[in-house]
């Protein structure tokens, strides 16, 4: 280092002395205002502080309407208020409270649980205390606006589905997120009591039909009135949906279904596009659309015959004489039946050391294939069984989509259970018998299916094999993040044992088999009749209490047209008796409903006769 | 280098804990008005600043202060480097493209690149063997700040690039302006100030307005300054207690744990938490004076009067915005309001002077 020159040290030195000047005038002129601003001042600011407030208020964006295939709304929006309390702008607790459950008729223990839920949301975030108020409401809250600025009315848009319940299990229901949703990130752009769906499409496409919620940011005086707006967002409504679904066949299954217990389905055999998806009873998701009330929920989840659930993809029930149409599939396949082979039915026969029974006592005497999925006779199945054995039939059932979800685009759907000696093994611990395989060979004993299962067995046998993903979304306007897929496979199916099965399902709506009141003079619809028996015919007689209940399952499936296959058909009902009295006159109804619009209204003017059919 | 014994006694604890306090008490702020909000990971990524910085400091103080003015010409071209690798490699926040990203931190160089300007330009002065500084010295000196300066223009951030500019004045001030050049400065300040009024855009003019006269507007240009002046004298004598400042909480103070970090301080701690404050900055600004006037040469004296100047113009800035006296402008607290790379910079500068402190007698 250099030396400095002794005069160059003086100067510095004197002119940092003048550095103290500003240091000092700084100091003293910020210690004065802040003696001003804080001590001089300090109460007028106070009471400014004390009437400042923002309020952020969300503004609920609408989701996305659901359309039919052919445009017509199922579900769109209706605007409501709810009540809301600002907790910050409580004045005094109690007379807050006594408002609230006296003028507002809250009940004490739902207030409470209320504010339970939100005590770790922030305290300058509203509160819901009441739902979809009525005019009664409004006018209260409007008149105590100066003396209970607490309490404010807040407009959100609420789901509406048009028909009520028509279609409730496809469409499903929204609710409030759930603590367990929010844990798992079921829905990862959601918050706190946010609404989202429950179930059904709702619940599949929640996130291409939620909207992007705005606010408003307003400031507000201690009084809690508006003094201007400081930063507004709109919301932006959710994507539109398109289903395939067809609200007139949909609302014709609904009717058909009316005080039974069952479900309806058609399906476009070519591609999978469901068309009408009915299950009953139904429930009607308005209900849902507020946060429903506990003995509302009760009501509903106590219910012995369970409306939530859709019988067509949630339950699984023995296919019975459906089934036929797989162990045709698999012996033509297996090479065990040709066109001329034949069987004697004696209207029963031993299996194994033990005696079957055919339907009919006399017998059918000798059939080959054809004729026996036309009469729907036991005993040339049950002699399919024999010969092919558990596993093969396993093996085509599979492969015909059976005992295993379909992938359709709704939550909760069932696999239903394809047993074979494997599966006994694993569920009951016990060895798989002979005679089982006769049983199952008649779509009775251990095997399960969902009706949708059937109906896309069905339709891959009307389609020469091409199998389809079923699936209700037609499209969305917002796509979600992964496109849906609807895969289309091929089940090995030689086009000639098609068009032989075809026959057979076509004679027994055409030619007086067991499906015959499904006919409609000019249409070329083939169908198979299915009833289960829920209990043996010695057991029949000992319950006799409640007749209704060890009524037979009823099943129908089908399709038209024989040749050009566009509409493909399940129906089955819970204890609804002979499949062929019970199932078949309603399948009949959807055909000619669907016919009818397409070039044939003649077809319409025969409905009222088959109308009675059905309801006999 | 073994440690002096002299050395360590000469350490100036009462200077370092006003330092220290004052980071800890932005770091409590930090806490009340960020903890349950959406800038909840202030505070714990401050923490983490605060232990990084004395880590920074300790190292400063460990090699002699020459150690770093002799190799200053090198740690000033790699400053360049970096400064400007930020205009092609940097990151935006808040519309400044002055970030660089270190793994999952940001870090901004031209705050660092401050401390080095002081000391390149200290450097300069003090080799200089002649009473007053020459034209041809002066722009020499100049373009030492003015290159890093036009750097940080480039990045969006004039901000941080007006904080050079007392640097270089108070730097000249003291390395022996001649009295001529002072006027000529002054006269070019006068003149320079319609110049510079006019090429501001609309809304810093509007700044300025505002703080003339900010009920005029209130809804935009002078809210913020008024939203800050509530907050403060809402606070009165004794404030309304930790996290209970309600202008804080409910969202009319902007940037309350950056800039207005010290409103959210005087709303909960009143006027004797917000006068201990200025007393704590007070007692640090009197030790750095009294620390450019003790030590042992020419070019420690200049840095250290250089870091004061760069903390003597922030503070002022700073604490006259809001209080409304001077216009907004994006100007932080040191010490106090959250920013790694401002925490950090602030305590290598510390440690520089208290380096300088330490050595005035060793050899």
């Amino acid at each position: 280092m250099s030396l400095q020159p002794e005069s160059n040290r003086q100067l510095i030195q004197q002119r940092l002395a003048l550095f103290y000047i500003p240091v000092i005038l700084v100091f003293l002129v910020l210690a004065a205002r802040l003696w001003q601003l804080q001590i001089l001042q300090g109460n007028e600011y106070a009471l400014k502080a004390e009437q400042n407030r923002i309020r952020t208020i969300q503004v609920v964006a609408p989701r996305g309407t659901i359309l039919d295939r052919y445009n017509h709304p199922l579900v769109e929006n209706r605007p409501s208020f709810n009540i809301l309390l600002y907790r910050e702008a409580i004045k005094d607790d109690s007379g807050t409270t006594n408002f609230i459950i006296e003028k507002l008729g809250v009940r004490p223990e739902d207030l409470v649980a209320r504010l339970r839920r939100n005590k770790s949301s922030g305290l300058y975030r509203p509160i819901v205390i009441k739902e979809d108020v009525g005019i009664d409401d409004i006018s209260v809250v409007e008149a105590h606006k100066r003396d209970r600025p607490e309490i404010q009315l807040g407009p959100e848009p609420r789901r509406l589905y048009r028909y009520g319940s028509l279609a409730a299990h496809v469409l499903g229901y929204v609710g409030e997120i759930s603590e367990d949703e929010l844990l798992s990130n079921a829905f990862p752009d959601s918050k706190t009591g946010d609404l989202v769906g429950k179930s059904g499409v709702e619940r599949m496409y929640n996130a291409c039909m939620t909207g992007q919620d705005g606010r408003r940011q307003v400031l507000v005086d201690s009084l809690g009135r508006e003094m201007g707006l400081l930063e507004e967002i709109d919301s932006a409504v959710g994507g539109e949906l398109w289903l395939t679904i067809d609200l007139e066949l949909q609302t014709v299954a609904e009717s058909l279904l009316a005080g039974k217990v069952g479900a309806i389905l058609a399906m476009d055999p070519r591609n999978g596009e469901i068309l009408a998806m009915a299950s009953a009873p139904s429930f009607d998701p308005n209900n849902f659309s507020t946060r429903i009330s506990e003995q509302d929920w009760n009501l509903l989840i106590n219910d012995p015959n369970r409306p939530l659930q859709n019988r067509s993809i949630q339950n699984s029930y023995s296919p019975g004489s459906v089934f036929k149409l797989v162990m045709a599939e698999a012996a033509l396949e297996e090479g065990l039946v040709g066109e001329n082979t034949r069987v004697h039915c004696g209207g029963a026969a031993m299996f194994y050391n033990r005696l079957f029974h055919c339907h009919i006592k006399q017998g059918h005497g000798s059939l080959d294939l054809q004729t026996a999925i036309t009469k729907s006779c036991n005993i040339f199945f049950y002699e399919m069984g024999r010969r092919m054995g558990i596993s093969k039939i396993a093996q085509h059932a599979h492969a015909l989509g059976l005992g295993e979800r379909t992938g359709i685009d709704l939550p909760g759907e069932r696999n239903g259970v394809l047993p074979s000696p494997e599966w006994k093994m694993q569920t009951r611990g016990s060895k798989w018998f002979a005679g089982e395989t006769i049983s199952v060979a008649i779509g009775q004993g251990a095997v399960s299916t969902t009706p949708l299962q059937v109906l896309r067995a069905v339709s891959a046998i009307a389609m020469d094999g091409k199998f389809v993903t079923p699936h209700v979304l037609l499209r969305a306007e917002r796509a979600q993040e992964d496109p849906a897929q609807w895969p289309v496979s091929r089940v090995s199916l030689d086009p000639d044992s098609a068009q032989m099965i075809r026959q057979g399902m076509w004679s027994s709506v055409n030619n007086w088999g067991t499906s015959h009141n499904a006919a409609i003079p000019g249409l070329d619809i083939c169908g198979k009749t299915g009833t289960v028996q829920i209990i043996s015919i010695e057991n029949k007689k000992a319950v006799q209490r409640d007749p209704s209940l060890v009524e037979d399952h009823s099943w129908f499936t089908g399709f038209a047209s024989r040749d050009n296959p566009e509409i493909a058909v399940v129906v089955f009902l819970e204890h609804g008796g002979r499949g062929g009295i019970a199932a078949a006159p309603l399948a009949k109804e959807l055909f000619r409903t669907y016919f009818a619009r397409k070039g044939r209204p003649e077809l319409l003017t025969q409905l009222t006769g088959a109308r009675n059919i059905g309801a006999r | 280098m073994k440690i002096n014994r002299r050395l360590l006694m000469s350490f100036d604890w009462i200077w370092f804990f006003a330092v220290l306090a004052l980071a800890c008490v932005g770091l409590v702020a930090i806490w009340s008005t960020t903890e349950g909000t959406s800038l909840n990971s202030y505070f714990g990524r401050q923490a983490l600043y605060l232990c990084l910085s004395l880590a920074c400091f300790l190292i400063v103080l460990y090699f002699d202060y020459h150690v770093y003015s002799d190799f200053i010409s090198f740690i000033y071209a790699a400053g360049l480097v970096v400064l400007g690798s930020v205009l092609f490699f940097g990151q935006s926040i808040h519309s400044n493209r002055s970030w660089l990203s270190v793994g999952p931190f940001a870090f901004q160089p031209s705050e660092l690149m401050k401390v080095i300007v002081i000391v390149a330009l200290a450097k300069y002065y003090a080799e200089s063997e002649r009473e007053h500084l020459e034209l041809s010295e002066l722009t020499i000196g100049g373009l030492i700040v003015l290159v890093p300066t036009v750097l940080v223009i480039l990045q969006g951030d004039l901000g941080t690039a007006v904080t050079f500019l007392p640097v270089y004045l108070a730097l000249s001030f003291l390395g022996g302006l001649k009295r001529k050049h002072v006027f000529v400065i002054v006269l070019a300040g006068v003149l320079a100030a319609p110049v510079g009024w006019m090429m501001l855009k609309d809304y810093q003019k509007g700044r300025i307005y505002t703080v003339l006269n900010p009920d005029n507007d209130p809804r935009h240009m002078g809210y913020q300054t008024i939203q800050s002046k509530i907050a403060i004298g809402s606070g009165k004598f004794l404030g309304k207690g930790f996290k209970q400042g309600t202008q804080g909480h409910l969202g009319f103070l902007p940037a309350r744990h950056t800039d207005f970090v010290f409103s959210v301080l005087s709303e909960e701690k009143g006027f004797l938490g917000s006068i201990s404050i200025l007393a704590l900055f007070l007692f640090v600004f009197l030790r750095l004076l009294r620390t450019a006037r003790e030590s042992k040469d020419k070019i420690g004296m200049l840095i250290v009067a250089g870091v004061f100047s760069l903390f003597i113009f922030h503070v002022t800035i700073n604490l006259g915005m809001v209080v409304g006296l001077l216009p907004i402008a994006g100007i932080p607290l040191p010490l106090v309001s959250a920013g790694g790379s401002s925490l950090v910079t602030s305590f290598a500068a510390m440690g520089l002077c208290m380096n300088i402190k330490m050595r005035r007698y060793v050899n």
